[in-house]
């Protein structure tokens, strides 16, 4: 009885092979929900930008600021779709092709990225592809959303959307191919290192949007006669917090999607260049790396609530180049030194370059992108990185910045130029005065609150009406013909 | 013992659908259409913003609620600009 129970038993047992292929298919289903989850949590990246740069608007731009946002994420997914991906999977030796093939690069990748490939859709002997795509594509919106708010208030929404959608799916993921792949030529030739992106999305969104800038010009009002900045008024601080911790609760997210499982392949967590690391790793620069950046930014602007909250950003950025290696205190260190950097920076773009950054997103993701990458080839220098090993070097992170501030630079620039010449840039300065929301939507977006009269605060810090000050910052605008250009004040003048 | 529902059999049955194997002819004829209805999205966001920023423009500077006034350089207008 008992023997042929057992045999019975015996009988139904799986072979060796079962059990194997059994484990790889749980193991690759596990590599997929990971990424998934990764996925839903990196939404409130975008709910935080959405929220952050809302109220940052003034009421009258509200909802022209949010619909930037959703609409980022219309364009950019069936771009990133059709030829995004693609760039991803087949430039990552350098375009035009360098002639130096990249042996690293995973095999097939390149044709396993185009939209036809049978990996591109349902497939049922395929658990990675389509979540590993996704988690890139919330990058790609990331992109999109950093430009976002720095050009609030006074561009077209149709000329963002373009911009975005060349940012989110040509710009940004040529150089993830370059510098964030295993088989990146920066990678495999120089050991460039920027595990968590701070260049290859938050530094290279910020140089593009620095360029789009320079083309847009400021707001009508911004500047006075001679050069000094105005503030204007964000209409809810309230909802700019709050989106900035969605932000960094996104950002965990963000952080864990840059990292690769698939424990039947290998046996741990690898980073972006396929080099060893772990979750916990990460975990700690970037909880260290929201601490520095607060700290930093608080004293550096003496507390201006704005900007240690943009501060903890900064610090991260800062730290995320590194972040695989980094000790916490040491993370802690440069977090500090990056929140102070983007104010700073932040201040000079302002008040020096004279360029209308709406929310600081040129000085917290451009600058402390570029500082970020900048750091590991002084604090990682040695580091293996990718499967060849590859030193990490001062010189391997300089020439990821030099090839990155062109790529970036450049078509920012170029692009937005030419839609400016086709006045398809800037929305026409009487919409801008009475706000974009009546012109795109017809309607106030706060119908049961009275409307005030617009606060404008001037350089010396004193509140005054906005009404005189935006009307003659029109009327010379429509004279000269330059929307934004520096205008007089009715006190200087009389 | 990993066979007591049937996946594999039914699974090979729906990877037959057409939308499922890559580089057939409905694959690229879907991805044709669909490229070509990102590209008119695109035309439509532009067209249809000009449209109403230039509607939006006129009505503004017709009602005269933006006119530099004669006498003063400073804001007497009627329509100030709100927060």
């Amino acid at each position: 009885m008992i023997s042929s129970i057992l045999q019975s038993l015996i009988a139904q047992a799986p072979t060796l092979e079962e059990l194997q292929e059994q484990v790889s298919l749980d193991s690759a289903i596990l590599a997929e929900t990971f990424y998934f989850w990764t996925v839903v949590v990196m939404w409130l990246i975008h709910v935080g930008f959405m929220a952050y740069e809302g109220g940052a608007s003034r009421r009258k731009n509200l909802m022209s600021t949010a619909m930037k946002n959703i609409l980022t994420i219309a364009v950019v997914t069936p771009t990133f779709y059709y030829f995004g991906w693609y760039i991803y999977g087949c430039f990552q030796e350098g375009w035009p092709k360098s002639g130096h093939a990249s042996p690293d690069a995973l095999e097939g990748f390149c044709g396993a990225s185009a939209p036809w490939a049978n990996v591109m859709g349902p497939n049922l002997q395929d658990h990675i592809t389509g979540v590993f795509f996704l988690a890139f594509l919330l990058f790609s919106w990331t992109t999109g959303s950093i430009m976002s708010g720095a050009v609030i208030e006074r561009i077209r929404l149709s000329a963002y959307l373009i911009l975005t959608a060349i940012l989110g799916s040509a710009v940004w993921i040529m150089d993830a191919a370059w510098g964030w792949s295993s088989g990146g030529w920066l990678v495999t030739r120089f050991g460039f290192h920027d595990v968590i992106a701070s260049l290859v999305v938050h530094g290279v969104a910020g140089a593009f949007a620095f360029g789009v800038l320079l083309n847009l010009g400021p707001r009508i009002g911004k500047y006075t006669a001679d050069g000094a900045a105005r503030r204007f008024r964000g209409h809810n601080t309230h909802l700019t917090l709050m989106g900035l911790m969605l932000i960094f609760t996104g950002f965990y997210g963000f952080y864990a999607a840059c990292l690769v499982i698939q424990s039947t392949v290998f046996p741990g967590w690898l980073n972006i260049y396929l080099s060893p690391t772990t979750l916990g790793s990460i975990a700690w620069v970037i909880t260290f790396g929201f601490a520095g950046g607060f700290t930093g930014g608080w004293f550096a602007s003496k507390g201006d609530p704005f900007w240690t909250l943009s501060g903890g950003l900064a610090g991260v950025i800062a730290v995320s180049a590194g972040a695989d290696v980094y000790h916490p205190s040491l993370g802690y260190l440069l977090a500090i030194s990056g929140g102070m950097v983007a104010v700073w920076s932040g201040n000079y773009i302002e008040r020096k370059l004279r360029v209308d950054d709406a929310v600081g997103a040129v000085a917290v993701h451009g600058v402390c992108g570029f500082y970020g990458v900048f750091l590991v080839g002084i604090f990682a220098g040695g580091y293996p990185t990718g499967i060849e090993n590859v030193e990490s070097s001062f010189g391997g992170q300089l020439m990821g910045m030099m090839a990155f501030l062109p790529l970036a630079f450049l078509p920012g620039f170029g692009v937005s130029w030419v839609l400016k010449q086709f006045n398809l840039l800037r929305v026409p300065p009487e919409v801008e005065l009475e706000g974009l929301d009546m012109a795109e939507f017809q309607q106030d977006f706060y119908p049961e609150f009275e409307r005030v009269p617009e606060i404008v605060i001037e350089p010396d810090g004193r509140e005054v009406d906005g009404a005189p000050v935006l009307l003659d910052s029109y009327w010379q605008a429509t004279t000269n013909g330059r929307p934004g250009a520096p205008v007089s004040t009715g006190e200087e003048r009389s | 013992m990993f066979d007591a529902f049937q996946y594999d059999e039914w699974g090979d049955e729906i990877a037959e659908f057409w939308t499922f194997s890559g580089g057939s002819a409905g694959t690229w004829i879907m991805t044709v259409i669909g490229f070509a209805a990102m590209l008119a999205a695109f035309w439509g966001f532009v067209i249809l913003e000009n449209r109403k920023l230039t509607h939006q423009a006129s009505r503004l500077k017709a009602s005269g609620a933006l006119d530099r006034p004669a006498s003063s350089g400073m804001g007497s207008s009627t329509m100030g600009p709100t927060a």
